[in-house]
């Protein structure tokens, strides 16, 4: 797979839903690149939280994830 | 306090990082009787309540001296747990499943040294530290969650009642004497982290109370689209609400939908939903996770609700003793809670038990409701 | 001195049961005396904060804690689990108070060296309280700030040469029994199992890969002592498949009273004298085992392996030499749509390094349940969603009687055209030579 390109749907794909929603599960990437494989897709997604474009939000249960930094949880956590 | 670097550097996170290198290999930590003679035991004693012996191909012979722990412990009392190990155990010691710690020698003498040892030191408040037993037909070790000591969904305590409880049927984990050993387990939301669903006795944390709602500040601290998707029943919706003579973007709950399970409250904790008087405990009992004779079982729900009585809970611990002592009393031996309820039948069991059987024991969630209504005219007066 | 009164907590120092209030109070007052001088990290005074939010959670019969969702060390999604108090100006020595997640060895086996550096880490860069261990394995260390956070996994992987657990959409920390080190029932080493899967799968234990939390847990044998049938999506369970090995004079020597049945399991009450007829013959569920002529008989093509007669008489009976494991899939407990058992997958695979056949079986679920769960849907619900026969597709496993505990209750066979003869197009015209409108 083309990674740049792939980083950047999924970066444009969170930049457009931020007005409403700032994290997703990583099924939803899934559909950002709909023609990569998913196991591909979730390595692009981990590889992007090392890159630090990305985060992680855990409920302990279940992973979600958004762009890094944004969101209103952080500032609920005091970790703004 | 002074900051005290381990050496990460924080601007360079990846700089010399090491991850993915998993858990210590198991084989360090094997005192050296087990290391020689692992794979080649051939049989294995209760010499008395907490104390095993297991023989090897070999001829060698390991002592296991098996003690209650506090799962909640502190690294003084694991430091106290090492100087034990140091002491009589070569500096091994090891867990069981169920929280309790076990210590191998290879001598009977220093393993009864050990047990005397052991039961002789006690915390400043009077408890036992290290209360031996656990083995066999008896009543062993809970497993359990968080609690209020440090989650924040729970409906009831978990290292409180645990102690209550514990407390209650002490006797019997000094003992065997049941019918069968009686598993024991705490989880305290229905969010069962600790899965306490095949137990034979199963304490349960349940909310009785859909989430409040902060509406000044939900739509500030949440995003609306996280928590209307945490609810696993579909009761949350987006909504504006008149607050304070504004219009405000929030949410609104169908309260009769609410199965207070608190996923919202994890996403969004301006709706949080515990409660003095809506949180309690649910009873379930009859559940197994071994093959032995019957098949796996889960645990059925026998009390609906009991209020949470702080500090020691005694109507949780009296019905559980009162049920310990009816099965004790009435099963065959070999023969676990559950499959004695269904010897005698459910109807019995209440009876037998005195419990109040009332229409929330009945199922009415979902598709394996069904299979538990009765199905014959077989039933007793 | 304590610094909060406790009257409640208290009253959970009595009794004979060890109390976790006593502990807290005992490393409360470790942390105020400071015999080591170590420059704590997190506040001295957590212990006594703790004690105090808990007695405040008493009184008001409700938690005072927050969840967080962001904190972690970077590049993990799993491991740490964020924690707030709700009261942080009473309580400021637990304001932030996280959880950390660390991987426990095999069969939680430990030496005091590594248990000793494993204290001193957390006495220097958290509260001093622990888990051992969490419900799932995990050693838990309860309470740190976020700055500590990336310098105890430093230290952690630096120091101690170990790493985190799992949280969240990822593969959870694996656990398995004590089995070969030290139980004779054991069918295969779990241990070594276990920490070649956990290892294998690193990257899937630390980052999230699926719709959910996973779980594998390792059982030695059919009594299931880490309960992996309940609560492990992918749970693996010793077995043998040729003969029970039978010594007729131990057998003797139970029927005669020299040994103690049960390994003594059941000494603590007069139950009469040993019955082997009534205790072992009476009580298998396939009546496969029967006495003739002093001698103990068993039919072994009918026996299920409950592991009853084997329990009571351990001198006697053994566990067969050809051992494996069975794979049993899709347990979880009851949110949401109830509790689901794990249901017989692969009724017997031999358990050989390097375990391919396993892994085998391990990735073929994995890819389904990755292309086909939904958000938050475990293996089990996607298994009753797609049905068993989908999976027994993507795992190119033959369906066997094995499979099921009886066959279907309804004939709605949802049938394939290419199982039917001739297809499913048919020609209208033809039908209507035969059969008026």
């Amino acid at each position: 797979m083309d990674k740049e390109a792939g980083k950047k749907a999924i970066v444009e794909f969170l930049q457009k839903k931020s007005k409403s929603k700032s994290k997703f599960y990583l099924k939803d990437f899934y559909e950002v690149l709909p023609n990569e494989k998913v196991r591909d897709v979730k390595n692009l997604v981990n590889e992007m939280v090392k890159d630090e474009t990305l985060e992680y939000w855990s409920s302990g249960s279940t992973t979600l994830i958004g762009l890094k930094g944004t969101g209103k949880q952080a500032g609920a956590e005091d970790e703004a | 306090m002074a900051f005290i670097s381990s050496g990460y550097n924080p601007d360079k996170p990846m700089e010399d990082r090491i991850t993915d290198i998993g858990p210590r290999h198991f084989d360090e930590f094997y005192p050296p009787v087990i290391k020689a003679n692992k794979g080649k035991w051939l049989y294995h004693d209760i010499l008395e309540p907490g104390v095993l012996v297991h023989v090897a191909e070999s001829g060698d012979e390991v002592y296991t001296v098996r003690a209650a722990g506090a799962r909640l412990m502190s690294v003084t009392h694991i430091r106290e747990i090492c100087e034990i190990a140091d002491k009589y155990c070569g500096g091994f010691v090891r867990w069981t499943t169920r929280n309790n710690i076990e210590f191998m020698t290879t001598t009977k003498e220093s393993a009864y040294a050990l047990k005397a040892d052991m039961e002789s030191r006690k915390f400043d408040g009077g408890s036992f530290k290290f209360p031996v037993g656990g083995t066999g037909s008896g009543i062993t070790n809970i497993v359990h969650t968080q609690g209020w000591i440090h989650c924040h969904t729970p409906a009831t305590d978990a290292s409180g009642p645990v102690k209550a409880t514990m407390d209650v049927l002490f006797d019997e984990f000094k003992n065997m004497r049941m019918p069968a050993h009686v598993r024991v387990s705490l989880a305290c939301c229905l969010n069962m982290c600790g899965a306490v669903h095949c137990s034979d006795i199963a304490i349960l944390g349940f909310h009785r109370k859909p989430p409040i709602l902060d509406h000044e500040y939900l739509d500030k601290m949440c995003e609306i689209p996280l928590a209307v998707a945490a609810c696993p029943t579909a009761a949350i919706r987006p909504s504006k609400v008149e607050y304070d003579g504004k219009t405000v973007n929030s949410v609104a709950v169908k309260q009769e939908r609410c199965m207070f399970c608190g996923n919202c409250y994890t996403m969004c904790p301006s709706m949080p939903l515990a409660d003095d008087e809506g949180d309690g405990i649910v009873l379930m009992v009859g559940g197994k996770v071994s093959n032995r004779i019957s098949r796996p079982t889960f645990s059925k729900v026998v009390v609906a609700f009991i209020p949470n009585e702080t500090p020691r809970w005694p109507t949780t611990t009296s019905t559980i003793k009162r049920i310990v002592d009816v099965y004790a009393a009435n099963a065959n031996k070999y023969e676990r809670l559950g499959e004695w309820a269904e010897r005698i039948g459910w109807e019995r069991f209440f009876e037998k038990c005195e419990l109040e059987f009332t229409h929330h024991l009945i199922d009415d969630f979902r598709d394996p409701a069904y299979y538990t209504w009765r199905h014959t005219s077989q039933f007793k007066f | 001195m304590a610094k909060h009164a406790t009257p409640l907590l208290d009253q959970l120092e009595s009794g004979p049961w060890p109390s976790f209030v006593s502990d807290i109070k005992q490393e409360a007052a470790s942390r105020a005396k400071n015999v080591k001088g170590v420059d704590y990290q997190v506040p001295a005074d957590a212990c006594d904060d703790v004690l105090g939010i808990m007695e405040l959670s008493y009184v008001h019969k409700r938690t005072h804690w927050k969840h967080g969702g962001i904190v972690g060390v970077f590049g993990y999604g799993g491991g740490v689990i964020g924690r707030y108090c709700d009261q942080p100006e009473m309580f400021p020595g637990v304001a932030h108070f996280h959880t950390i997640r660390v991987n426990q060895p095999g069969g939680k086996f430990y030496s005091t060296a590594y248990l000793n550096q494993l204290c001193d880490l957390w006495e220097l860069r958290g509260s001093g309280l622990t888990n051992m261990h969490g419900s799932t394995g995990d050693i838990v260390f309860i309470g740190t700030t976020t700055p500590q956070l990336e310098e105890f996994f430093y230290e952690l992987t630096h120091k101690i040469g170990q790493d985190l657990g799992g949280s969240g959409s990822n593969l959870r920390t694996p656990s398995d029994c004590i089995g070969e080190a030290r139980c004779e029932y054991a069918c295969y080493d779990t241990q070594a199992l276990c920490y070649a899967m956990t290892q294998d799968y690193q990257d899937e234990l630390h980052r999230p890969a699926f719709p959910y939390k996973f779980k594998f847990k390792f059982d030695g044998c059919p009594n299931c002592c880490v309960a992996s049938i309940a609560r492990s999506d992918m749970s693996f369970i010793g077995t043998w498949r040729d003969d029970i090995r039978i010594d007729q004079e131990a057998v003797k020597a139970y029927i005669g009273g020299e040994f103690k049945p049960n390994a003594g399991a059941h000494a603590g009450r007069d139950w009469g004298k040993f019955d082997i007829q009534k205790e072992v013959i009476d009580l298998c569920p396939t009546k496969c085992m029967w006495m003739d002529g002093g001698k103990l008989v068993i039919d072994n093509r009918e026996c299920t392996r409950c592991m009853h007669c084997i329990n009571v008489m351990p001198r006697a009976l053994r566990i067969g030499e050809d051992k494996g494991l069975s794979i049993l899939v899709g347990a979880k407990a009851p949110i949401l749509d109830g509790a689901q058992m794990g249901s017989l997958l692969v009724p017997f695979i031999k358990v050989e390094e390097p375990y391919d056949e396993i892994k085998e079986v391990i990735e073929n679920i994995w890819d389904w349940w990755m292309e086909e769960g939904k958000n938050r849907e475990r293996l089990g619900e996607l298994i009753k969603r797609q049905g068993f026969q989908k999976m027994l597709e993507v795992t190119g496993i033959d369906p066997m009687p094995q499979h099921v505990q009886e066959p279907r209750h309804n004939p709605y066979i949802f049938w394939r055209e290419d199982e039917v003869p001739g297809g499913w197009q048919r020609d209208i015209k033809e039908f209507r030579k035969y059969h008026q409108r």
